[in-house]
């Protein structure tokens, strides 16, 4: 299941979209109770979903008092799908844009992934198995821009300032953008055996120095920090198995959080810059067993101590 | 005095003045003069800027006092300028020298008078090179009543009075304190007072500092603030290096927030402002911070690029990266102030120096002029980056956690799935499989992808590009093939090529249709035959381009009909006897097909070709084979020019051929007979 943790100051809402090898596939919007400690899904808010969503996420900066949020999944397009909380005449959920950037009728490239940009939240960047990364201004609708960001295909992108993302991809390299200077992406990271795939990539949005990727079949999780490429700052490598998804905290500037394949979700405290790196690597600071693999990780940015897990078929939210 | 006044920004130079004006509206002093290091003379102090804020009275200048008061004194303060000058060339003794200026001392009031002997004692003050919070205090009859020079920041601020006021060190320091707070100021100035650069030593500044900090420090209206604010912001997009500290922080934001918010609000927000790892010892006022260093030193961005990277570089500077982020820049509150006086000044100067030395740093960080660009997005990143309070992630058993803290013995499971990352590689990898139209194959990820059809092939890799190659060629040349089975095909464009196989097919069953029905009648073949012109030439009529081929089947079925009909058998026989060969032609406009079937003559085929060619028909290919003393022959002909001999003529000529052959070879056979 791929699923998102919204910024609402209400109580936390989920985004959970299935995963089923198919056509049909569907969104559920659940609510989870802080009191009750129930979830509570919403069957007006659940809708369908053409293909599975490989990403779900939730407008970053929605205004407070609205009564709609925006919903971003990305599939073989990217949809914006907007949610009505209040109001019984409107639908409750209405698909407000696809936004396909395929040049002919035929084809497009399915998104492997995309990232919201905080700092400007009418940019989406979405990145394909094409090759390239799409930046999609969504007020206007349009393609903003499109670069070929890789020589293989592009697993994951991430916002880091308004004008900037990087992007992970199948040739091993975590490249930095600049929109401001489209022809030129730096590598920053590349994995050590050539053309090991990048799957994931986080940004630590308030540390923006640091990176964390995960290659594929490898418990490792790599932080990097931007300013000096190609040496990691650290491997997290407590993970028995291989990582399946990372997020950083949303509010403290070290702390991140991974999930993997041995069923474990770990919480590491990134070593300050310039303190010594124990030997043997880096121990988590907490740990949570689930029962199955867990191949999902949101840590929620407006409700910090939840953060939310899914493994098999059910999601977890875990307290901090 | 271009030296002193005509700096090369004006902007300072008004900060300046308005300083100056307020400092002197503040102390209701009347006048202040601002001393600068001369940069023409060694040692001399030379007039950066002034302000008189006393009566007017001289007769040269009865402008009536509709001019506002400030306007008025600063043109008096140039008049004063102008004196100055002319007492400064004439080696500034009090009276010894005649000035030709507009003014003359005598014209000055008392209170305006601006003495060699300020001069004369700034100068001593500057040649006993004291650089100490000094003052004077003069009492002079002529002069103004009170005459303070402070030496500051790096030149002598001069203020005098009328009135006759006893020293005051307190007053003193009021007026270099109040002398950066304006009263309608909106936002404090910074000192950092970072404790390795703990100095109380307050004019070791360089000079040509001064007036960047001025600059900075005096943003006293909105103008000055907007004038700021431009470069600042355009500062951070031109800084060529990156920040190699944490050099955090929303100073844009911050500065337009003064514009807004109140003093103490700043301050607050300043405080919040949380640091990073090291700096939790300092005090409430320090933020890691550096961006009134950038600010103050961005004034002067657009006239010294080069040394931009000093500003954020300002924070790393003790050496490591980041070690030590902690330059701690406490804002000033007026009220506060006066604590410590000396704090206040920015020492730029230590700044300075350790800049060039993390300048040198950066250098050998192995930067290459090619990573300017990522220099700048990293500059970009780091600079805007807003700063957020460290919220401790854990609280400490305050609430309950669904986690528990890790420890290195604890038994976790083995994985569960043999199956890496299963689901995250469906997601990545096997969306692809879905989307309708993609190949169902499971992709690697490292391996090239066969995709159907993409029309974007351009836009994708190299191995997309490959295999549409790779198809491309197979069609191609599966069309070839085509082409060679279906006689008739001379164009090569596939559209052609398949049009012409769907009308040959069609033509083939037909005459399957007929044969068979010929074989239940027993027709003869020449009806078959007779038909093949026929439905040449209908064909030519119905289908544009389009070649029915006839090709060898006339043949074959003329073969055939020897087999199954004894006419056609007996037809053949018959001309084989009477030597006319076998002659089908087919015509399709101006293409021809020619099939003969004849006993085999010497140079027959010779003849044969120049029978055709007699006809206008420029044979593009022939197959020849004899067989049992027989040529079969198969010409495709193209007929050259506008003449189009009909297939009736065509038969009749090749038969004619043939005979002719026939004959000759009988002869000669018979010439030998009778040798």
């Amino acid at each position: 299941m791929a699923f998102s943790s919204v910024p609402a100051p209400c109580p936390p809402r989920l985004a959970l979209g299935s995963f089923i090898e198919d056509y049909a596939n569907r969104v559920d919007v659940v609510t989870f109770d802080e009191d009750a400690r129930a979830f509570r899904p919403d069957p007006s808010l659940s809708f369908d979903h053409p293909y599975p969503p490989t990403k779900l996420m939730f407008h970053p900066k929605p205004l407070p008092n609205s009564p709609s949020s925006l919903l971003a999944s990305s599939g073989e397009f990217l949809r914006l799908w907007q949610l009505n909380h209040h109001g019984d005449s409107s639908p409750k959920v209405e698909l407000r844009a696809i936004l396909n950037n395929s040049k002919s009728s035929e084809f497009c490239a399915p998104l492997t992934s995309f990232d919201w940009n905080d700092a400007e939240p009418r940019r989406i960047g979405t990145s394909s198995i094409d090759t390239t990364c799409t930046v999609w201004d969504i007020e206007r609708g349009a393609i903003e821009t499109q670069l070929i960001a890789h020589d293989k295909e592009v697993y994951d992108i991430a916002w880091g300032e308004a004008g900037v993302f990087a992007s992970v991809s199948a040739d091993g390299s975590v490249r930095i953008f600049d929109l401001r200077d489209k022809e030129h992406s730096t590598i920053v990271y590349e994995s050590p055996r050539p053309d090991t795939p990048l799957l994931r990539l986080a940004w630590n949005k308030t540390d923006l120095r640091y990176m964390a990727t995960i290659l594929m079949d490898s418990n490792r999780v790599v932080i990097v920090d931007i300013r000096s490429p190609a040496v990691p700052v650290a491997e997290l490598q407590r993970h028995r198995a291989s990582v399946n998804a990372v997020a950083w905290a949303p509010q403290a500037a070290r702390h991140i959080c991974s999930a993997g394949d041995d069923g474990q979700a770990l919480i590491w405290e990134v070593p300050a810059s310039g303190a010594a790196v124990p030997p043997d690597g880096i121990d988590p600071a907490l740990v949570y067993t689930a029962g199955a693999e867990i191949n999902q990780l949101q840590w929620s940015a407006a409700h910090p101590d939840w953060i939310g897990i899914a493994f098999a078929n059910k999601v977890q939210l875990l307290r901090v | 005095m271009a030296a002193g006044a005509g700096n090369p920004e004006e902007l300072p130079k008004k900060h300046l003045r308005k300083q100056l004006a307020a400092t002197v509206r503040n102390i209701q002093w009347s006048y202040a003069i601002f001393w600068s290091i001369s940069t023409r003379q060694q040692g001399v102090l030379a007039w950066s800027d002034g302000y008189y804020n006393g009566d007017i009275k001289t007769r040269k200048t009865t402008q009536p006092l509709e001019f506002k008061a400030d306007q008025i004194a600063l043109q008096r303060s140039e008049q004063l300028r102008e004196l100055y000058e002319s007492l400064l060339a004439g080696d500034n003794e009090q009276q010894s020298t005649r000035p030709s200026a507009s003014l003359s001392p005598e014209d000055l009031t008392g209170t305006e008078w601006l003495p060699g002997k300020a001069l004369a004692s700034n100068q001593q003050i500057w040649l006993s090179n004291a650089q100490f919070a000094d003052s004077k205090l003069f009492s002079r009859s002529l002069l103004a009543k009170t005459v303070v020079c402070i030496p500051f920041m790096g030149g002598v601020l001069e203020l005098g009075t009328t009135e006759l006021v006893l020293e005051d060190p307190a007053l003193l320091q009021q007026i270099t304190t109040s002398f950066w707070d304006l009263p309608i100021s909106v936002c404090s100035e910074q000192s950092i007072s970072s404790p390795p650069l703990a100095e109380k030593d307050e004019d070791i500044l360089c000079p040509n500092l001064d007036h960047e900090i001025v600059d900075t420090m005096v943003l006293e209206d909105h103008h000055l603030m907007a004038d700021c604010l431009a470069p600042l912001e355009s500062g951070p997009a031109a800084i060529p290096f990156g920040i190699h500290s944490y050099a955090h922080d929303e100073e844009n934001d911050l500065i337009q927030d003064k514009a807004e918010e109140p003093h103490t609000n700043i301050c607050e927000e300043l405080k919040i402002g949380s640091s990073d790892d090291s700096s939790n010892e300092c005090c409430a006022n320090q933020q890691a911070n550096d961006s009134f260093t950038i600010e103050g030193l961005n004034g002067t961005s657009q006239a010294q690029n080069g040394q931009l990277m000093n500003d954020e570089i300002s924070n790393s500077l003790h050496g490591s990266l980041n070690s030590n982020d902690c330059i701690s820049q406490s804002f000033v509150n007026p009220q506060r102030f006066l604590s410590c006086p000396a704090g206040e000044r920015i020492k730029n100067h230590v700044l300075d120096s350790l800049q060039e030395g993390d300048y040198m740093k950066l250098i050998s960080l192995d930067l290459d002029g090619e990573e300017s660009h990522y220099i700048k997005t990293l500059a970009a990143i780091l600079m805007n980056s807003k700063q957020l309070t460290e919220i401790p992630c854990f609280p400490s058993g305050s609430r309950e956690s669904s986690f528990v803290v890790w420890r290195r013995s604890l038994n976790t499971p083995k994985p569960l799935s043999t199956i890496s990352q299963r689901l995250l590689k469906k997601i990545l990898v096997d969306t692809v499989w879905m989307h309708g139209g993609w190949p169902l194959k499971p992709q690697e990820e490292d391996g090239p992808h066969n995709k159907v059809g993409k029309s974007e092939g351009d836009d994708a890799n190299a191995s997309h590009v490959l295999s549409e190659r790779r198809r491309r060629e197979k069609l191609n040349e599966k069309f070839l093939v085509l082409r060679s089975l279906v006689p008739f095909v001379n164009k090569v464009d596939k559209a052609s090529i398949l049009g012409d196989t769907i009308e040959y097919l069609k033509e083939l069953e037909r005459r399957v249709e007929e044969l068979e029905s010929c074989r239940g009648l027993g027709d003869p073949e020449p009806s078959g035959r007779r038909m093949h012109p026929d439905i040449a030439e209908r064909t030519s009529d119905n289908y544009g381009n389009k070649k029915i081929a006839n090709g060898t089947k006339p043949c074959a079925n003329k073969r055939k009909a020897h087999d199954i009909d004894e006419a056609g058998v007996e037809h053949h026989c018959v001309l084989s006897k009477d030597g006319p060969a076998d002659v089908i032609v087919t015509v399709i406009e101006k293409e021809v097909l020619l099939e003969l079937l004849c006993p085999w003559r010497e140079c027959l085929l010779l003849e044969i070709i120049d029978a055709i060619s007699n006809l206008h028909l420029d044979p593009l290919s022939v197959q020849s084979s004899t067989v049992d003393n027989n040529l079969a022959v198969t010409i495709k002909a193209k007929f050259k020019g506008s003449v189009v001999a009909s297939p009736g003529m065509i038969k009749r000529t090749l038969q004619r051929v043939v005979e002719l052959a026939i004959i000759i070879s009988m002869q000669h056979s018979s010439k030998l007979l009778w040798l």
